[in-house]
Order: structure tokens, then C-alpha cells, then sequence
């Protein structure tokens, strides 16, 4: 991994008393899809808008090819692309005409222009439709067009913001395929999903926030590693989770045991060793078990290790 | 810098040109304002012209002949046309009643019986008094009734001046030379009575002319027909519409979520917003061609000797309906909101301003408030230019004026406007 493109530090927005982004930090490398996975509400979008320049954070610092966002945004402005969670086209003007529009205001005009907008539609497939009002576009047509916006202008930094939200299958697919192939050319992507599954089909990098904090940070693969081979989630009497806590260490197939809400998540190294060893502790200490989940290792999983809660609550 | 608010402009031109309903608001409708309500009060707004005059029903009921000299006299008058016979009958008091009635004449005149034998009577003290009705709607404007009544006023005292003119001269002669010759009285009363009607012993002199002037410096020409008199107001109350455009035009940008797009962008915001009102701007300017240009082509309108005063007149008064646009963006939240917000400020202030009624025939309090109207000082520079024949450096306080609004307006709205 080489110099960050993008580097954050003690990030912290508030509205109100509500802390909507709280102390974060991460760094994303060139070349690299960086993820945000949250729930709704963790504070991704209100992130995104902070490194967009869009607002002002109350704390913290965000440089962009070291150039530093708050004291500088305009020189940070044409290299950022930004596809926002909303639709946000000229619905009366054509495919083409809002992507002409949008080129014109990053500086671009006459015939460089003209083909950049012919090299954007067919990257997002939409060349054979340039000519209609985007009205008339499906919402899977007109998410690639919004796509399609953010790159017009040939940016180094891409801003990814919930891009298959609402989105039919094929779309989804249509941008999860493009997004690899930006990477593939160079593009550095930061991608911010409340899916599991997208984020770990496409990111290098995820960083999993919730209530503005960072929880974790590694690659997808790392972080389900950490669970082994699942995740058990144990309902215990009360007193029962802190005596199988004392225990765990001496029981061979438990990885980090860690208690929540009256819960016991433990990630096991082997499941079903893990199960009989539990089970074994106790009928020994006669703690009758009042719940027992099984969960395969995923980032759902680890998020609700994290969390105690499911990623869409 | 140029280049993006270029791009800005050209945008919301192109979106301009494929919303139909936003054309027809800043085209159609004023000018069709123009027509009908020039049409409709052709010939009565001020009391008729020679081409389009006020039609008066006139019954006669009078046994002598003086109510048919009054009729003859206001048939002679620019503007009015009498009418004593319908379908080839004499009018009758019943057929005038059906004429105002029905709404096919605004008023009509009833002569009384007794008209010309009240004049006659002189002032004996015994005999009765005619009473001449002006028979109208009550619903019918005052700008066509007074003007009537107060011309038949005048005449019906002409009229008995002249009849009692003869009574006068024998009452002086009987006085002074009681035994005067008939033929020299006569002789007497006839010169006398030409001498009363305007025309003396040598003929064709009037020793009076009343004729309409104007102060110093203005145009003294013909009177300015309906459509001269309407097309300022309705050019000013069209120019104002795009108020509407324009708030509805930023409540698009934020909800489409372009406005949040736009931000990220290399642009500044101040470059933002000028983007966003040069469009709404030149289409002002087009739209006050057109209408001023159609009006001169179709309807003969004189459109002074100043272009430069009629641009600067027409550009001010774009740049203050543009910043009131920005204020209503600032303010109204929904698209509920902006319509009647909308509504409710243009018409006021395009009825206040005189757009639809001459502010000259306002109570005084009205007519001083009308001045916080934008329309009020756009009025007054079009017709400064169209109707007074003044010029470019006279104009120039009401573009002053037009343009401190448009600086208020912006402020205010500058205050309260969100992107988001």
C-alpha cells in the first residue's frame, strides 16, 4: 500500500446534542475500495458529506493528496467525484445533456468533452439511450447515470454513497462489476453500504462504524477470520455469563468471549467443540441455557459481536 | 469563472424552453391580459374615443325640443355615440331599461316630459323641476357613468343658458325701451343668443377652448389608446411572474438533489446562485421584447424615442423581480408554499403598484403605499418612456429605485436561502 490519498483524523460532526460522527479515523491507499458498513444512522453519509466538503466538520482533519479539505476545498473540489445516496439528475434534460451539464462545471467543453460523455455512457451502458429525458429511465438506468455524473469528469478520488439502494438486481450487479473495473483502471473508491454482502464482495479495506465510531477496521477476509468458525450467541441466567467468562479461557475450541446486554458472543474455533465444551460448563455449574444462536462467520456476524445489533435493524 | 455560470445558464434555458406551463405563464398569459382587458375597455376607460365610443341610449319623452338639442350636442362630442331609435322605433323607457339591464349598454339617458316646459319656465319660482336620470347598473364602473353624467351636466346647463338668453334680452328690453319694433327684437334676441352659443356677429370664433396639455417637457400628442394605457401595466405585471420560475426552479434544484451535487463541484456558491439567476434574467428581457414588440406591430403601440431609457427601465425592473424570486425561494419550503407566496405578492403588489388601475385615481394613502411596490416605479418608467416622451437620464431615479429593490430583495433573501 503507498502514501494515503486520503487521510482522516479525529473526525467528529455534531447536530445538536447528537454525536453523528465521533472520533474517526482511517486512511485509504490509491487504487483502493474502502468501505464504510454501518447501519442507518452510523454516520456514513454524514462522513461522506464532511470529505465531499458539503459540510464542515467540528473537529478533526481530512487531507485529500495531502491537501488539507477544510483550509482548501476549492483545490480538493475537481478531484473528488460524489454519487450521492439520492438521485440527484436533471430528470427534463437527456442522459447526455446532464452529463455535458456536469462536465461543463468540472471545466471540461468542445470536443473533449463530447467524448468523455460518449466514453461515460458506455462505460455505464447507457450510450443507446443518451438522447432520452432521464424521466423515462428505470431507477436501475437512472442510478448508473448518477454513477455515470460522478465520474464525468475523470476524478482520482470516487465518493460512493449507498450506490444500490432501491436498485434491481441487474443494476446492482451492472455497478458492482464497473466499480471493480474503476479500481482495475485506477480509481480510488470509498463505498459506503449498510449490505454486508456488497461491501464484502467489493472492498479491500471495510471500516464498520456505528453511532459515528470506528469499530473496526481491516479487510473483510480479517475480520471474519477473527471469528473462526462462527459466532455462538448464549442466553445464561443471570450470573451464568460472567462464570462462563471466568471460565472460557481454559477452554480450548472459545476464541474472545465478550458479554452484552445479559449475552454471551463467542467466537469459536471450532464450533462444535465450542458447543460441547459450553454445553459441558454448564450442566457444571447447573446454568440453564435460555437461548442459543449459531451464526457462520460474516460481517453481519462480526457487527453483531461489535454491536449487539443486526446491521439492518 | 464565465464559463460555469455559462454552463448554469444554458441549463436552465434548455429546461425553460421544454416547460410549456413556464412559457405560458411568462408569454401567454400577460399578453393575453393585454388584449382582453384592452378590448373590453376600449372606449370607456376615461369616457370613449373616436374610434370605440361610449353608446348612450337616449329616450325623449320631452314635448319640447330642447332634450334632443342636449342629445345632438353630446353626439357631437369625441367619444360618445347616442342612439334615440332601436330597430327602427324610438327608444322607449322600458327598451333603455332592457339595454342596461341585459348589460349591452352601461348607462342611458331619460328625458323627462316636462324637460323642455321646466326650461322655459325660467326661474319662476312656481313651476316644477325636470329631473334627467342617468340610468345605469349599479354595478357598473364609475369610470364610464361620471364621466357621462358630468358631460350632461354640463350640457343640460348650456342648454338652458342658451333658452333663457332670449327671455333675458326682452326682459331688458321691456325695461329699458319697452316700446322696441318685434323685428328689432327679434333681431336683438338672435344676435344675442349667437352671441351666448360662441359665435359672434363676424362668425366662427369661440372666445374659450378648452384643450388637454401636459407639463413641460412631456409629449403632448394624441391620447394614448386602451392598448397604449394597458401595455405597461400588464408588460410590468408579466415581468414579475418570474418570481414563480424562479422559486420553483430552486425548490427543483434541492429536492432533485442537483443543488447538493453542485456544491461538491468546483464552484463557488455566489457563483452558484449568479448562474442560477442570469437565465431567469434574459428571459425578463426577451419576454418584455416580445411583448413590447407585438404590441408596437399589432396594436401601433409608440414605443418612445428612448431605447436605451426603455432597456434600463425593463433591466431594472428584471433584476428586482429576480432578487424577489430569491427572497421566495428563501422563504416557502413546498411547492404549495412558493405558489402562494407567489400569488399573493405578485397580485398585491401589481394592484397596488397600478398595474390594473391607475394609482391616480387611488385615495392618497393607497396611492403612497403603492410606492413599496416594485410595479409601482416599473410603471411609472414604461409610461415615462411610452407615454410622457421623456428620456433616458429621466429614468433613471426608477431604475435607481428598481434596483435598490432588487439589492433588498437579495439581502433579505440571502439571509434565509439554504442549498440544502
Amino acid at each position: 500500500m503507498g502514501e494515503a490519498i486520503l487521510r482522516v483524523e479525529g473526525l467528529v460532526k455534531s447536530f445538536g446534542r447528537r454525536r453523528a460522527v465521533d472520533g474517526l479515523s482511517f486512511t485509504v491507499a490509491p487504487r483502493e475500495i474502502f468501505g464504510l458498513l454501518g447501519p442507518n444512522g452510523a454516520g456514513k453519509s454524514t462522513t461522506i458529506g464532511m470529505l465531499a466538503t458539503l459540510t464542515r466538520p467540528d473537529a478533526g482533519r481530512i487531507e485529500i493528496e495531502g491537501i488539507d479539505v477544510a483550509r482548501e476545498p476549492e483545490r480538493v473540489r475537481p478531484l473528488l467525484g460524489y454519487v450521492p445516496q439520492e438521485l440527484a439528475l436533471y430528470p427534463a434534460l437527456s442522459a447526455r445533456d446532464n452529463l455535458a451539464f456536469f462536465g461543463r462545471i468540472y471545466g471540461l467543453g468542445g470536443r473533449k468533452l463530447a467524448a468523455r460523455v460518449d466514453e461515460v455512457l458506455e462505460v455505464v451502458g447507457l450510450r443507446d439511450r443518451a438522447r432520452d429525458a432521464v424521466q423515462t429511465f428505470s431507477g436501475g438506468m437512472m442510478r448508473r447515470l448518477n454513477l455515470a455524473v460522478g465520474l464525468v469528469h475523470a476524478p482520482k478520488l470516487l465518493f460512493l454513497d449507498e450506490p444500490t439502494v432501491g436498485v434491481d438486481p441487474q443494476s446492482r450487479n451492472f455497478i458492482f462489476e464497473h466499480v471493480l473495473r474503476l479500481r482495475d483502471e485506477g480509481l480510488t473508491i470509498l463505498y459506503t453500504s449498510h449490505y454486508m454482502e456488497e461491501v464484502q464482495r467489493l472492498c479491500d479495506r471495510v471500516a464498520i462504524v456505528d453511532e459515528g465510531q470506528l469499530l473496526a477496521l481491516d479487510s473483510p477476509k480479517a475480520l471474519i477470520a477473527e471469528l473462526g468458525e462462527g459466532l455462538l450467541i448464549i442466553g445464561l441466567p443471570p450470573g451464568g455469563a460472567e462464570a462462563v467468562t471466568a471460565c472460557a479461557t481454559t477452554l480450548n475450541a472459545l476464541g474472545r468471549v465478550t458479554m452484552r446486554d445479559g449475552l454471551l458472543y463467542v467466537e469459536a474455533r471450532r464450533v462444535n467443540q465450542a458447543l460441547l465444551e459450553l454445553l459441558d460448563l454448564c450442566q457444571v455449574r447447573q446454568l440453564g441455557l435460555r437461548s442459543l444462536q449459531v451464526l457462520e462467520p460474516s460481517l453481519e456476524s462480526v457487527f453483531l459481536r461489535l454491536t449487539g445489533k443486526r446491521l439492518r435493524d | 469563472m464565465f464559463g460555469r455560470i455559462a454552463a448554469l445558464a444554458r441549463k436552465d434555458l434548455r429546461l425553460f424552453l421544454r416547460d410549456v406551463r413556464g412559457m405560458i405563464l411568462i408569454f401567454f398569459m400577460p399578453f393575453m391580459f393585454i388584449v382582453v382587458m384592452s378590448l373590453a375597455l376600449r372606449g370607456s376607460f376615461g369616457g370613449g374615443d373616436e374610434d370605440a365610443p361610449i353608446r348612450v341610449p337616449g329616450v325623449v319623452e320631452d314635448r319640447g325640443g330642447l332634450a334632443g338639442r342636449v342629445l345632438a350636442d353630446l353626439d357631437r362630442i369625441g367619444g360618445f355615440e347616442v342612439e334615440t331609435t332601436r330597430d327602427g322605433r324610438p327608444l322607449d323607457r322600458a327598451a333603455a331599461e332592457a339595454l342596461v339591464t341585459s348589460g349591452e349598454r352601461a348607462v342611458a339617458l331619460i328625458f323627462p316630459s316636462d324637460f323642455s316646459a321646466a326650461i322655459e319656465a325660467g326661474p319662476d319660482e312656481t313651476a316644477g323641476t325636470a329631473v334627467v336620470q342617468v340610468l345605469t347598473d349599479p354595478a357598473a364602473s364609475v369610470q364610464v357613468v361620471q364621466p357621462l353624467v358630468g358631460t350632461v351636466r354640463g350640457l343640460v346647463e348650456r342648454t338652458v343658458y342658451l333658452a333663457l338668453v332670449p327671455r333675458g334680452v326682452d326682459w331688458m328690453i321691456d325695461w329699458i325701451a319697452p316700446d322696441t319694433a318685434a323685428l328689432r327684437r327679434s333681431a336683438l334676441r338672435a344676435v344675442a343668443q349667437r352671441a351666448a352659443a360662441g359665435v359672434g356677429e363676424e362668425g366662427g370664433r369661440a372666445p374659450v377652448r378648452v384643450e388637454r396639455a401636459a407639463p413641460a417637457g412631456m409629449r403632448v400628442e394624441e391620447l394614448p389608446d386602451s392598448f397604449e394605457q394597458n401595455v405597461p401595466g400588464y408588460t410590468v405585471f408579466g415581468i414579475f411572474w418570474i418570481v414563480s420560475l424562479i422559486a420553483h426552479s430552486m425548490h427543483d434544484e434541492r429536492r432533485q438533489g442537483t443543488f447538493r451535487r453542485l456544491l461538491v463541484a468546483p464552484l463557488g456558491r455566489g457563483t452558484m446562485l449568479v448562474g442560477k439567476l442570469v437565465p431567469y434574467f434574459l428571459i425578463n428581457l426577451v419576454q418584455a421584447a416580445v411583448m413590447l414588440g407585438a404590441a408596437s406591430l399589432l396594436f401601433d403601440l409608440d414605443l418612445g424615442d428612448s431605447p436605451a431609457g426603455l432597456a434600463l427601465v425593463v433591466a431594472a425592473a428584471a433584476a428586482a423581480a429576480s432578487g424577489l424570486g430569491v427572497l421566495v425561494s428563501s422563504l416557502a419550503r413546498t411547492e404549495a408554499q412558493i405558489g402562494g407566496l407567489t400569488t399573493m405578492l405578485v397580485l398585491t403588489m401589481s394592484a397596488i403598484g397600478g398595474c390594473f388601475v391607475p394609482r391616480v385615481v387611488m385615495p392618497d394613502w393607497l396611492r403612497a403605499a403603492g410606492l413599496a411596490s416594485p410595479h409601482a416605479w416599473a410603471l411609472d418608467g414604461l409610461q415615462d418612456i411610452l407615454m410622457r416622451g421623456y428620456g433616458f437620464a429621466e429614468v433613471l431615479p426608477r431604475a435607481g429605485a428598481l434596483l435598490g429593490f432588487a439589492a433588498l430583495f437579495f439581502a433579505l433573501g440571502m439571509w434565509r436561502f439554504r442549498f440544502e
